[in-house]
């Protein structure tokens, strides 16, 4: 089984190969922001360099979000294109679950944050259980003081990774129970993003590309404003 | 911060090719004056500092962004027609703005909140007691 998998969520743009339990390939770049230029190139050096026969791919595994509105429909545009071309089944990964994976059986929650602007992070919270990643809490957009109220509330360690981290170092060293994922595992990796689809095929959630939906969090403000309309108009 | 001030379009382009000439990938100015004060006039001697010509240099109002290649790849910017931070995620800034050139946003407290936090401002202003032609240019950031 072949997985070609991408990520272009955050600054990182990666692509990795797995094969039958072995990461062929994984290539990752973290320089500037130019995703559209770079991550098709990316999956072609990968190609070259492992002679791979990119229509012998099983499954296309993308990252789907949260996160950069542009990277994530790039790597959806990305995605859509090699599935429709080669006619290859997707795999729709949650952002946050793939960063999570990085961090593997602990006892301590896991806590993904990604960099969302606007003083805010993409976050969710995990924990490790009969070696099952479990997440405990919504996707959601929260100020960092709210992501330290709602870690601090947990009795266990809390782990931290992601490039809100990086960000936000200051005020999270202030709390002795939390701690960061080393340098080599905190960010997005499409290595992880092709173990977690492993793990999402074996329960059937594999999709066509043209079904693949990203996670936003933040919706666009038109379909905000349609909501409020909605529901002031059911209150009538 | 620096100062300067010019007495025709010609020093006005000039003080904008001088900026350019020195600019490098990655960054970001953001342009403010009022109609008419010479920002377009600025920004062609800005590109022409990037090796671009200053005629292919038009206004990006209706366009939101008008790309330019020169030395470094050039992003002239106006967002005074975006109506919301959602809308400016939908012409795809962010790799405008972390990408490989230079950015001259026009009416960028609009967009304040996705602005990193370095960034150079740039403000025209008029002065009619000193001249009609008189421009008083100042340039805050690190830069400066």
């Amino acid at each position: 089984m072949k997985i070609l998998a991408i990520d272009t969520t955050g600054q990182t743009a990666s692509a990795a190969l797995l094969e039958n339990d072995v990461i062929v390939a994984e290539y990752s770049i973290h320089y500037k922001m130019t995703h559209s230029q770079t991550i098709l190139p990316m999956i072609d050096e990968i190609s070259h360099k492992i002679e791979l026969d990119l229509s012998t791919v099983d499954y296309i595994a993308c990252s789907c979000g949260p996160g950069s509105f542009t990277g994530l429909r790039i790597g959806a545009a990305t995605a859509k294109g090699l599935a429709l071309g080669g006619n290859i089944d997707v795999v729709a990964v949650p952002t946050l679950d793939a960063l999570a994976y990085n961090v593997f059986d602990t006892d301590a929650i896991i806590c993904p944050i990604m960099d969302a602007r606007r003083q805010q992070v993409y976050t969710a919270f995990y924990q490790w259980r009969e070696n099952e990643l479990n997440r405990l809490t919504q996707y959601s957009a929260l100020a960092i003081e709210e992501v330290i109220q709602q870690a601090k509330s947990y009795q266990n360690k809390v782990i931290f990774l992601g490039d809100g981290v990086v960000v936000h170092k200051e005020l999270l060293l202030r709390e002795n129970n939390f701690c960061f994922a080393p340098i080599h595992s905190n960010l997005q990796r499409a290595a992880s993003v092709a173990a977690f689809a492993v793990k999402l095929i074996e329960k059937g959630k594999v999709i066509k590309g043209s079904e693949l939906e990203l996670i936003y969090l933040r919706k666009p403000q038109a379909e905000r404003e349609r909501e409020q309309k909605l529901k002031e108009a059911e209150k009538c | 911060m620096k100062i300067y001030e010019t007495f025709s379009e010609e020093e006005t382009k000039k003080i904008g090719f001088l900026l350019a000439e020195q600019s490098k990938a990655g960054e970001i100015y953001c342009l403010n004056g009022d109609l008419g004060v010479g920002k377009t006039i600025f920004t062609k001697g800005f590109a022409k500092g990037l090796g671009i010509k200053e005629e292919d240099v038009t206004s990006p109002t209706f366009t939101i962004v008008n790309e330019y290649e020169g030395k470094l790849p050039f992003y002239h910017f106006d967002v005074y027609r975006i109506g919301s931070l959602e809308e400016m995620e939908y012409t795809g800034y962010e790799e405008y703005f972390f990408g490989k050139g230079v950015c001259m946003i026009e009416w960028a407290e609009i967009i304040k909140e996705l602005l990193p936090k370095e960034v150079f401002y740039i403000t025209i202003q008029k002065d009619y007691t000193k001249s009609e032609c008189y421009r008083k240019i100042v340039i805050e950031g690190e830069k400066a």
